[in-house]
Protein backbone atom coordinates (compact mmCIF):
# COMPACT_ATOMS: atom_id res chain seq x y z
CA UNK A 1 0.00 0.00 0.00
CA UNK A 2 1.42 3.40 -1.02
CA UNK A 3 1.54 5.86 1.90
CA UNK A 4 2.98 9.32 2.54
CA UNK A 5 6.29 8.05 3.95
CA UNK A 6 6.62 4.95 1.80
CA UNK A 7 9.51 6.35 -0.27
CA UNK A 8 11.92 6.69 2.65
CA UNK A 9 15.14 4.69 2.41
CA UNK A 10 14.93 1.21 3.91
CA UNK A 11 17.93 2.03 6.16
CA UNK A 12 15.88 4.83 7.76
CA UNK A 13 13.11 2.31 8.38
CA UNK A 14 15.59 -0.19 9.84
CA UNK A 15 16.93 2.58 12.12
CA UNK A 16 13.39 3.40 13.32
CA UNK A 17 12.69 -0.27 14.05
CA UNK A 18 16.03 -0.66 15.86
CA UNK A 19 15.62 2.54 17.92
CA UNK A 20 12.03 1.94 19.03
CA UNK A 21 12.60 -1.76 19.73
CA UNK A 22 15.75 -0.94 21.76
CA UNK A 23 13.80 1.57 23.87
CA UNK A 24 11.05 -1.04 24.33
CA UNK A 25 13.53 -3.67 25.50
CA UNK A 26 15.65 -1.51 27.82
CA UNK A 27 13.05 0.77 29.39
CA UNK A 28 10.59 -1.17 31.49
CA UNK A 29 8.05 1.49 32.25
CA UNK A 30 4.43 1.27 31.20
CA UNK A 31 4.04 5.02 30.45
CA UNK A 32 7.17 5.07 28.25
CA UNK A 33 6.09 1.85 26.54
CA UNK A 34 2.59 3.27 25.91
CA UNK A 35 4.14 6.37 24.33
CA UNK A 36 6.54 4.29 22.19
CA UNK A 37 3.65 2.04 21.12
CA UNK A 38 1.65 5.11 20.11
CA UNK A 39 4.64 6.29 18.04
CA UNK A 40 5.11 2.83 16.49
CA UNK A 41 1.44 2.59 15.51
CA UNK A 42 1.52 6.12 14.07
CA UNK A 43 4.69 5.45 12.08
CA UNK A 44 3.40 2.04 10.99
CA UNK A 45 0.28 3.77 9.65
CA UNK A 46 2.33 6.45 7.89
CA UNK A 47 4.84 4.01 6.38
CA UNK A 48 2.79 0.84 5.93
CA UNK A 49 -0.81 1.93 6.23
CA UNK A 50 -2.48 -1.46 6.60
CA UNK A 51 -3.55 -2.15 10.19
CA UNK A 52 -6.00 -4.91 9.33
CA UNK A 53 -3.36 -6.88 7.44
CA UNK A 54 -0.91 -6.58 10.36
CA UNK A 55 -3.47 -7.72 12.91
CA UNK A 56 -4.70 -10.54 10.67
CA UNK A 57 -1.18 -11.80 9.95
CA UNK A 58 -0.25 -11.81 13.63
CA UNK A 59 -3.57 -12.96 15.09
CA UNK A 60 -2.18 -16.27 16.37
CA UNK A 61 0.71 -14.49 18.08
CA UNK A 62 -1.70 -12.32 20.03
CA UNK A 63 -3.31 -15.39 21.60
CA UNK A 64 0.14 -16.51 22.80
CA UNK A 65 0.94 -12.99 24.07
CA UNK A 66 -2.32 -12.82 26.02
CA UNK A 67 -1.67 -16.25 27.50
CA UNK A 68 1.82 -15.09 28.62
CA UNK A 69 0.33 -11.89 30.07
CA UNK A 70 -2.14 -13.94 32.12
CA UNK A 71 0.65 -16.28 33.30
CA UNK A 72 2.91 -13.37 34.22
CA UNK A 73 0.05 -11.71 36.11
CA UNK A 74 -0.48 -14.91 38.07
CA UNK A 75 3.13 -15.86 38.80
CA UNK A 76 4.70 -12.47 39.55
CA UNK A 77 3.72 -11.38 43.06
CA UNK A 78 4.45 -7.78 43.99
CA UNK A 79 2.47 -4.70 44.94
CA UNK A 80 -1.07 -4.86 46.22
CA UNK A 81 -3.31 -7.90 45.74
CA UNK A 82 -6.00 -7.34 43.10
CA UNK A 83 -7.61 -10.79 43.09
CA UNK A 84 -7.06 -13.20 45.96
CA UNK A 85 -8.61 -16.39 47.31
CA UNK A 86 -8.26 -16.11 51.08
CA UNK A 87 -4.63 -15.23 51.74
CA UNK A 88 -3.49 -16.67 48.37
CA UNK A 89 -2.89 -13.89 45.84
CA UNK A 90 -3.96 -14.78 42.28
CA UNK A 91 -3.34 -11.49 40.51
CA UNK A 92 -1.20 -8.72 41.98
CA UNK A 93 -0.68 -5.15 40.74
CA UNK A 94 3.02 -5.90 40.05
CA UNK A 95 2.17 -9.03 38.07
CA UNK A 96 -0.43 -7.17 36.03
CA UNK A 97 2.07 -4.38 35.35
CA UNK A 98 4.73 -6.86 34.18
CA UNK A 99 2.14 -8.55 31.93
CA UNK A 100 1.14 -5.19 30.45
CA UNK A 101 4.82 -4.27 29.87
CA UNK A 102 5.36 -7.56 28.02
CA UNK A 103 2.30 -7.01 25.81
CA UNK A 104 3.31 -3.42 25.03
CA UNK A 105 6.88 -4.50 24.20
CA UNK A 106 5.72 -7.22 21.81
CA UNK A 107 3.21 -4.85 20.16
CA UNK A 108 5.99 -2.29 19.60
CA UNK A 109 8.26 -4.91 18.00
CA UNK A 110 5.46 -6.09 15.69
CA UNK A 111 4.39 -2.60 14.61
CA UNK A 112 7.98 -1.43 14.02
CA UNK A 113 8.57 -4.58 11.96
CA UNK A 114 5.69 -3.52 9.68
CA UNK A 115 7.59 -0.28 9.00
CA UNK A 116 10.46 -2.33 7.52
CA UNK A 117 7.93 -4.57 5.73
CA UNK A 118 6.76 -1.55 3.72
CA UNK A 119 9.92 -1.97 1.60
CA UNK A 120 10.40 -4.90 -0.77
CA UNK A 121 12.56 -7.74 0.48
CA UNK A 122 15.17 -6.92 -2.19
CA UNK A 123 15.44 -3.39 -0.79
CA UNK A 124 15.79 -4.78 2.76
CA UNK A 125 18.67 -7.04 1.66
CA UNK A 126 20.36 -4.21 -0.24
CA UNK A 127 19.91 -1.94 2.79
CA UNK A 128 21.64 -4.53 5.01
CA UNK A 129 24.48 -4.89 2.48
CA UNK A 130 24.96 -1.11 2.29
CA UNK A 131 25.09 -1.02 6.09
CA UNK A 132 28.35 -2.99 5.59
CA UNK A 133 26.91 -6.21 6.94
CA UNK A 134 28.48 -9.18 5.05
CA UNK A 135 26.50 -10.25 1.99
CA UNK A 136 26.32 -13.84 3.27
CA UNK A 137 24.31 -12.66 6.29
CA UNK A 138 22.14 -10.43 4.11
CA UNK A 139 21.55 -13.38 1.79
CA UNK A 140 20.49 -15.55 4.75
CA UNK A 141 17.99 -12.84 5.73
CA UNK A 142 16.65 -12.76 2.17
CA UNK A 143 16.32 -16.56 2.10
CA UNK A 144 14.47 -16.50 5.43
CA UNK A 145 12.08 -13.80 4.17
CA UNK A 146 11.58 -15.68 0.90
CA UNK A 147 10.95 -19.09 2.48
CA UNK A 148 8.88 -18.18 5.55
CA UNK A 149 5.53 -18.00 3.66
CA UNK A 150 6.34 -21.32 1.93
CA UNK A 151 7.14 -22.98 5.27
CA UNK A 152 3.90 -21.59 6.71
CA UNK A 153 1.90 -22.99 3.78
CA UNK A 154 3.64 -26.36 4.05
CA UNK A 155 2.96 -26.53 7.78
CA UNK A 156 -0.72 -25.83 7.10
CA UNK A 157 -0.86 -28.52 4.35
CA UNK A 158 0.85 -31.06 6.61
CA UNK A 159 -1.52 -30.29 9.48
CA UNK A 160 -4.42 -30.82 7.07
CA UNK A 161 -2.87 -34.04 5.73
CA UNK A 162 -2.50 -35.55 9.19
CA UNK A 163 -6.13 -34.75 10.02
CA UNK A 164 -7.27 -36.28 6.73
CA UNK A 165 -5.70 -39.51 7.97
CA UNK A 166 -8.78 -39.70 10.18
CA UNK A 167 -7.42 -37.86 13.21
CA UNK A 168 -9.65 -35.33 14.93
CA UNK A 169 -7.03 -33.13 16.57
CA UNK A 170 -9.58 -31.14 18.58
CA UNK A 171 -10.98 -34.30 20.16
CA UNK A 172 -7.76 -35.88 21.38
CA UNK A 173 -6.21 -35.19 24.81
CA UNK A 174 -3.55 -32.49 25.16
CA UNK A 175 -0.67 -34.95 25.72
CA UNK A 176 -1.50 -36.84 22.52
CA UNK A 177 -1.94 -33.58 20.66
CA UNK A 178 1.66 -32.70 21.52
CA UNK A 179 2.68 -36.08 20.08
CA UNK A 180 0.79 -35.24 16.86
CA UNK A 181 2.70 -31.95 16.59
CA UNK A 182 5.97 -33.85 16.93
CA UNK A 183 4.91 -35.91 13.89
CA UNK A 184 4.06 -32.75 11.97
CA UNK A 185 7.56 -31.36 12.57
CA UNK A 186 9.22 -34.35 10.80
CA UNK A 187 8.03 -33.51 7.25
CA UNK A 188 8.48 -29.77 7.88
CA UNK A 189 12.15 -30.26 8.86
CA UNK A 190 12.73 -32.85 6.10
CA UNK A 191 11.25 -30.39 3.57
CA UNK A 192 13.39 -27.53 4.89
CA UNK A 193 16.59 -29.61 4.73
CA UNK A 194 15.69 -30.75 1.21
CA UNK A 195 15.08 -27.15 0.11
CA UNK A 196 18.34 -26.00 1.71
CA UNK A 197 20.26 -28.73 -0.15
CA UNK A 198 18.66 -27.83 -3.49
CA UNK A 199 19.23 -24.12 -2.86
CA UNK A 200 22.91 -24.64 -2.04
CA UNK A 201 23.40 -26.65 -5.25
CA UNK A 202 21.59 -23.96 -7.26
CA UNK A 203 23.84 -21.32 -5.64
CA UNK A 204 27.00 -23.27 -6.48
CA UNK A 205 25.90 -23.69 -10.10
CA UNK A 206 25.37 -19.92 -10.30
CA UNK A 207 28.87 -19.27 -8.90
CA UNK A 208 27.86 -17.83 -5.54
CA UNK A 209 30.95 -16.24 -3.90
CA UNK A 210 33.08 -16.90 -6.97
CA UNK A 211 34.40 -13.33 -6.72
CA UNK A 212 35.26 -11.43 -3.53
CA UNK A 213 33.17 -8.38 -4.50
CA UNK A 214 29.64 -8.23 -5.83
CA UNK A 215 28.06 -5.53 -7.88
CA UNK A 216 24.38 -4.68 -7.56
CA UNK A 217 21.85 -3.30 -9.99
CA UNK A 218 19.95 -1.73 -7.09
CA UNK A 219 21.88 0.98 -5.24
CA UNK A 220 20.10 2.79 -2.40
CA UNK A 221 20.75 6.48 -1.78
CA UNK A 222 19.82 8.35 1.36
CA UNK A 223 17.89 11.54 0.54
CA UNK A 224 17.86 14.77 2.56
CA UNK A 225 14.58 13.73 4.21
CA UNK A 226 16.24 10.50 5.39
CA UNK A 227 19.12 12.42 7.01
CA UNK A 228 16.70 14.82 8.73
CA UNK A 229 14.57 11.95 9.99
CA UNK A 230 17.62 10.01 11.22
CA UNK A 231 18.95 13.07 13.14
CA UNK A 232 15.55 13.53 14.84
CA UNK A 233 15.41 9.83 15.62
CA UNK A 234 18.89 9.88 17.16
CA UNK A 235 18.09 12.94 19.32
CA UNK A 236 14.77 11.42 20.40
CA UNK A 237 16.31 8.03 21.35
CA UNK A 238 19.17 9.60 23.31
CA UNK A 239 16.71 11.98 25.04
CA UNK A 240 14.47 9.09 26.13
CA UNK A 241 17.42 7.14 27.60
CA UNK A 242 18.90 10.21 29.34
CA UNK A 243 15.58 11.27 30.84
CA UNK A 244 14.89 7.73 32.12
CA UNK A 245 18.33 6.71 33.38
CA UNK A 246 19.82 10.08 34.42
CA UNK A 247 16.77 12.04 35.55
CA UNK A 248 14.52 9.11 36.53
CA UNK A 249 11.64 10.44 34.45
CA UNK A 250 8.97 9.13 34.46
CA UNK A 251 9.12 7.90 38.06
CA UNK A 252 8.31 4.42 39.35
CA UNK A 253 4.65 3.41 39.34
CA UNK A 254 4.80 0.88 42.20
CA UNK B 1 -14.50 -50.44 1.01
CA UNK B 2 -17.68 -52.39 1.17
CA UNK B 3 -19.49 -51.09 -1.90
CA UNK B 4 -20.53 -53.71 -4.48
CA UNK B 5 -18.88 -53.46 -7.86
CA UNK B 6 -21.10 -52.01 -10.57
CA UNK B 7 -23.37 -49.97 -8.31
CA UNK B 8 -22.71 -46.31 -8.99
CA UNK B 9 -24.00 -44.40 -5.99
CA UNK B 10 -23.53 -40.70 -5.60
CA UNK B 11 -20.88 -40.20 -2.91
CA UNK B 12 -19.46 -36.70 -3.30
CA UNK B 13 -21.72 -33.96 -4.53
CA UNK B 14 -20.87 -30.28 -5.01
CA UNK B 15 -23.76 -27.90 -5.65
CA UNK B 16 -23.11 -24.50 -7.19
CA UNK B 17 -19.76 -24.00 -5.50
CA UNK B 18 -17.84 -20.79 -6.00
CA UNK B 19 -14.30 -20.10 -4.87
CA UNK B 20 -11.84 -17.26 -5.22
CA UNK B 21 -8.20 -16.70 -4.28
CA UNK B 22 -8.40 -12.95 -4.94
CA UNK B 23 -11.55 -11.05 -3.93
CA UNK B 24 -13.39 -9.83 -7.03
CA UNK B 25 -11.84 -12.48 -9.29
CA UNK B 26 -13.86 -15.73 -9.02
CA UNK B 27 -11.71 -18.76 -9.81
CA UNK B 28 -14.41 -21.43 -9.57
CA UNK B 29 -17.79 -20.04 -10.50
CA UNK B 30 -20.99 -21.92 -9.68
CA UNK B 31 -19.66 -25.43 -10.32
CA UNK B 32 -21.78 -28.59 -9.99
CA UNK B 33 -20.05 -31.94 -9.80
CA UNK B 34 -21.11 -35.41 -8.68
CA UNK B 35 -18.70 -38.29 -8.05
CA UNK B 36 -19.91 -41.86 -7.62
CA UNK B 37 -18.62 -44.90 -5.81
CA UNK B 38 -17.38 -47.78 -7.95
CA UNK B 39 -16.58 -45.42 -10.81
CA UNK B 40 -13.23 -44.20 -12.09
CA UNK B 41 -13.26 -40.51 -12.87
CA UNK B 42 -10.44 -38.48 -14.37
CA UNK B 43 -10.43 -34.72 -14.12
CA UNK B 44 -8.07 -33.34 -16.74
CA UNK B 45 -6.87 -29.93 -17.64
CA UNK B 46 -3.78 -27.81 -18.14
CA UNK B 47 -1.79 -26.27 -15.28
CA UNK B 48 -3.79 -23.60 -13.50
CA UNK B 49 -7.14 -24.91 -14.75
CA UNK B 50 -8.40 -25.47 -11.19
CA UNK B 51 -7.93 -29.23 -10.76
CA UNK B 52 -6.11 -29.10 -7.43
CA UNK B 53 -8.43 -26.34 -6.17
CA UNK B 54 -11.49 -28.50 -6.85
CA UNK B 55 -9.83 -31.51 -5.20
CA UNK B 56 -9.07 -29.45 -2.10
CA UNK B 57 -12.61 -28.04 -2.05
CA UNK B 58 -14.13 -31.53 -2.26
CA UNK B 59 -12.31 -32.70 0.87
CA UNK B 60 -12.76 -29.52 2.86
CA UNK B 61 -9.15 -28.28 2.75
CA UNK B 62 -10.43 -25.12 1.05
CA UNK B 63 -13.80 -23.62 1.91
CA UNK B 64 -16.10 -22.50 -0.93
CA UNK B 65 -17.26 -18.88 -0.81
CA UNK B 66 -20.76 -20.14 -1.64
CA UNK B 67 -22.48 -23.42 -2.47
CA UNK B 68 -22.60 -26.76 -0.67
CA UNK B 69 -20.55 -29.93 -0.77
CA UNK B 70 -21.89 -33.25 0.50
CA UNK B 71 -20.00 -36.45 1.25
CA UNK B 72 -22.21 -39.50 1.65
CA UNK B 73 -25.13 -37.13 2.19
CA UNK B 74 -23.38 -35.13 4.93
CA UNK B 75 -22.69 -31.41 4.51
CA UNK B 76 -18.90 -31.12 4.82
CA UNK B 77 -19.12 -27.64 6.37
CA UNK B 78 -20.39 -29.49 9.45
CA UNK B 79 -17.72 -32.23 9.32
CA UNK B 80 -14.22 -32.13 10.78
CA UNK B 81 -11.23 -32.95 8.54
CA UNK B 82 -10.75 -36.12 10.59
CA UNK B 83 -14.31 -37.22 9.82
CA UNK B 84 -13.92 -36.39 6.12
CA UNK B 85 -10.63 -38.33 6.04
CA UNK B 86 -12.38 -41.43 7.34
CA UNK B 87 -14.72 -41.33 4.32
CA UNK B 88 -12.58 -39.90 1.52
CA UNK B 89 -8.86 -40.49 1.07
CA UNK B 90 -6.95 -37.56 -0.46
CA UNK B 91 -3.47 -38.03 -1.89
CA UNK B 92 -1.53 -34.79 -2.15
CA UNK B 93 0.52 -33.99 -5.24
CA UNK B 94 3.66 -34.09 -3.10
CA UNK B 95 3.71 -37.34 -1.07
CA UNK B 96 6.34 -35.88 1.27
CA UNK B 97 3.52 -33.86 2.91
CA UNK B 98 1.85 -37.10 3.96
CA UNK B 99 4.78 -38.92 5.49
CA UNK B 100 5.22 -38.08 9.15
CA UNK B 101 7.29 -40.79 10.80
CA UNK B 102 10.83 -42.13 10.47
CA UNK B 103 9.98 -45.75 9.59
CA UNK B 104 7.33 -47.30 7.36
CA UNK B 105 5.80 -49.27 10.23
CA UNK B 106 5.59 -46.23 12.51
CA UNK B 107 4.17 -44.19 9.66
CA UNK B 108 1.31 -46.62 9.20
CA UNK B 109 0.71 -47.36 12.85
CA UNK B 110 1.02 -44.05 14.71
CA UNK B 111 -2.54 -42.82 14.06
CA UNK B 112 -3.96 -46.12 15.32
CA UNK B 113 -1.59 -45.99 18.31
CA UNK B 114 -2.85 -42.50 19.12
CA UNK B 115 -6.37 -43.88 18.97
CA UNK B 116 -5.38 -46.64 21.46
CA UNK B 117 -6.08 -49.52 19.07
CA UNK B 118 -5.02 -53.02 20.03
CA UNK B 119 -1.41 -53.92 19.05
CA UNK B 120 -2.38 -57.09 17.16
CA UNK B 121 -5.03 -55.20 15.20
CA UNK B 122 -2.50 -52.47 14.31
CA UNK B 123 0.01 -55.10 13.15
CA UNK B 124 -2.58 -56.90 10.99
CA UNK B 125 -3.84 -53.64 9.43
CA UNK B 126 -0.32 -52.48 8.60
CA UNK B 127 0.38 -55.88 6.99
CA UNK B 128 -2.91 -55.68 5.06
CA UNK B 129 -2.19 -52.32 3.42
CA UNK B 130 1.47 -53.14 2.79
CA UNK B 131 0.41 -56.32 0.99
CA UNK B 132 -2.17 -54.37 -1.01
CA UNK B 133 0.52 -51.96 -2.22
CA UNK B 134 3.22 -54.63 -2.67
CA UNK B 135 5.48 -53.08 -0.02
CA UNK B 136 5.78 -55.92 2.49
CA UNK B 137 9.58 -55.92 2.21
CA UNK B 138 9.72 -52.23 3.24
CA UNK B 139 7.89 -52.68 6.55
CA UNK B 140 10.84 -51.65 8.73
CA UNK B 141 12.62 -49.40 6.22
CA UNK B 142 13.37 -45.76 6.88
CA UNK B 143 10.87 -43.48 5.14
CA UNK B 144 13.74 -41.18 4.12
CA UNK B 145 15.39 -43.95 2.07
CA UNK B 146 12.29 -44.65 -0.05
CA UNK B 147 12.12 -43.67 -3.71
CA UNK B 148 9.53 -41.13 -4.89
CA UNK B 149 7.20 -43.88 -6.15
CA UNK B 150 7.54 -45.83 -2.88
CA UNK B 151 6.80 -42.68 -0.87
CA UNK B 152 3.69 -42.18 -2.94
CA UNK B 153 2.52 -45.75 -2.33
CA UNK B 154 3.29 -45.34 1.37
CA UNK B 155 1.17 -42.19 1.49
CA UNK B 156 -1.59 -44.13 -0.29
CA UNK B 157 -1.20 -46.97 2.24
CA UNK B 158 -1.67 -44.48 5.08
CA UNK B 159 -4.91 -43.30 3.47
CA UNK B 160 -6.18 -46.84 2.89
CA UNK B 161 -5.89 -47.69 6.59
CA UNK B 162 -9.07 -45.66 7.07
CA UNK B 163 -10.89 -47.92 4.57
CA UNK B 164 -12.30 -44.91 2.70
CA UNK B 165 -15.14 -45.36 0.23
CA UNK B 166 -13.63 -42.84 -2.13
CA UNK B 167 -10.13 -41.81 -3.19
CA UNK B 168 -9.07 -38.50 -4.67
CA UNK B 169 -5.55 -38.47 -6.10
CA UNK B 170 -3.93 -35.22 -7.13
CA UNK B 171 -1.43 -35.65 -10.01
CA UNK B 172 -0.40 -39.15 -8.85
CA UNK B 173 1.86 -39.78 -11.85
CA UNK B 174 4.09 -36.71 -11.45
CA UNK B 175 7.72 -37.83 -11.22
CA UNK B 176 6.97 -41.51 -11.94
CA UNK B 177 8.62 -43.46 -14.76
CA UNK B 178 6.63 -45.84 -17.02
CA UNK B 179 7.27 -48.85 -14.79
CA UNK B 180 6.14 -47.01 -11.61
CA UNK B 181 3.06 -45.75 -13.42
CA UNK B 182 2.20 -49.35 -14.30
CA UNK B 183 2.62 -50.37 -10.64
CA UNK B 184 0.36 -47.49 -9.56
CA UNK B 185 -2.23 -48.38 -12.22
CA UNK B 186 -2.27 -52.01 -10.99
CA UNK B 187 -2.81 -50.87 -7.39
CA UNK B 188 -5.65 -48.52 -8.39
CA UNK B 189 -7.31 -51.31 -10.40
CA UNK B 190 -7.16 -53.56 -7.34
CA UNK B 191 -8.82 -50.85 -5.28
CA UNK B 192 -11.47 -50.40 -8.00
CA UNK B 193 -12.14 -54.14 -7.87
CA UNK B 194 -12.74 -53.78 -4.15
CA UNK B 195 -15.47 -51.24 -4.93
CA UNK B 196 -13.77 -47.93 -4.17
CA UNK B 197 -14.60 -44.87 -6.24
CA UNK B 198 -11.55 -43.06 -7.54
CA UNK B 199 -11.04 -39.60 -8.95
CA UNK B 200 -7.67 -38.71 -10.41
CA UNK B 201 -6.69 -35.12 -11.15
CA UNK B 202 -4.13 -35.28 -13.92
CA UNK B 203 -3.05 -34.16 -17.35
CA UNK B 204 -1.54 -37.57 -18.09
CA UNK B 205 -3.96 -39.04 -20.63
CA UNK B 206 -1.70 -42.06 -21.29
CA UNK B 207 -2.14 -43.06 -17.63
CA UNK B 208 -5.93 -42.74 -17.44
CA UNK B 209 -6.38 -44.66 -20.70
CA UNK B 210 -5.73 -47.73 -18.51
CA UNK B 211 -9.03 -47.21 -16.72
CA UNK B 212 -11.61 -45.72 -19.04
CA UNK B 213 -14.56 -44.50 -17.01
CA UNK B 214 -15.63 -40.89 -16.80
CA UNK B 215 -13.46 -38.07 -18.06
CA UNK B 216 -14.07 -34.43 -17.13
CA UNK B 217 -12.06 -31.73 -18.85
CA UNK B 218 -11.49 -28.41 -17.12
CA UNK B 219 -10.29 -25.04 -18.21
CA UNK B 220 -10.08 -21.88 -16.08
CA UNK B 221 -12.24 -23.31 -13.33
CA UNK B 222 -15.03 -24.52 -15.66
CA UNK B 223 -15.90 -28.08 -16.78
CA UNK B 224 -15.82 -27.93 -20.56
CA UNK B 225 -16.35 -31.62 -21.32
CA UNK B 226 -17.93 -34.57 -19.46
CA UNK B 227 -17.80 -37.94 -21.23
CA UNK B 228 -17.62 -41.68 -20.57
CA UNK B 229 -14.88 -43.69 -22.33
Amino acid sequence: MKTVLNDFDVRTKLAIAAALSTIAVFIQHVYVLCFILFLSVLLSFLFYGNFKKTLRATRRLWYIFFAIVVLQSIFIKSGSQLIAVGSFSIISAGGLLKGAEFLLRMSIIIFTATIVASSSYREVVQGIVQLKIPYEIAFMVSVAIRFLPILKEEFSDILTAIQLRGLDIKKIPFKKRLKVYSYIITPVIAGAVDKAQKLSIAMETRAFRAYPKRTSYLILKLAARDYIFLIFLFIFTVAVFISYYLFGFPGRIL
Amino acid sequence: MGILRGTYLSYIKAEKICFTYNPGKPFINCLDIELKTGQFCSIMGPNGSGKTTIGKLLVGILKPSSGNIFIDGNDISKMSLGHIGSKVGYLFQNPAFQIFAATVFEELSFIMTLKDYDKDYIESEVDRVLALLHMEDKKFSSTFSLSYGQKQRLALAGILLNKPHYLILDEPTTGLDILRKQVLAAVLKELMNMGAGITVFTHDYEFIKNFGGRILKMDRGVIIEDRIE
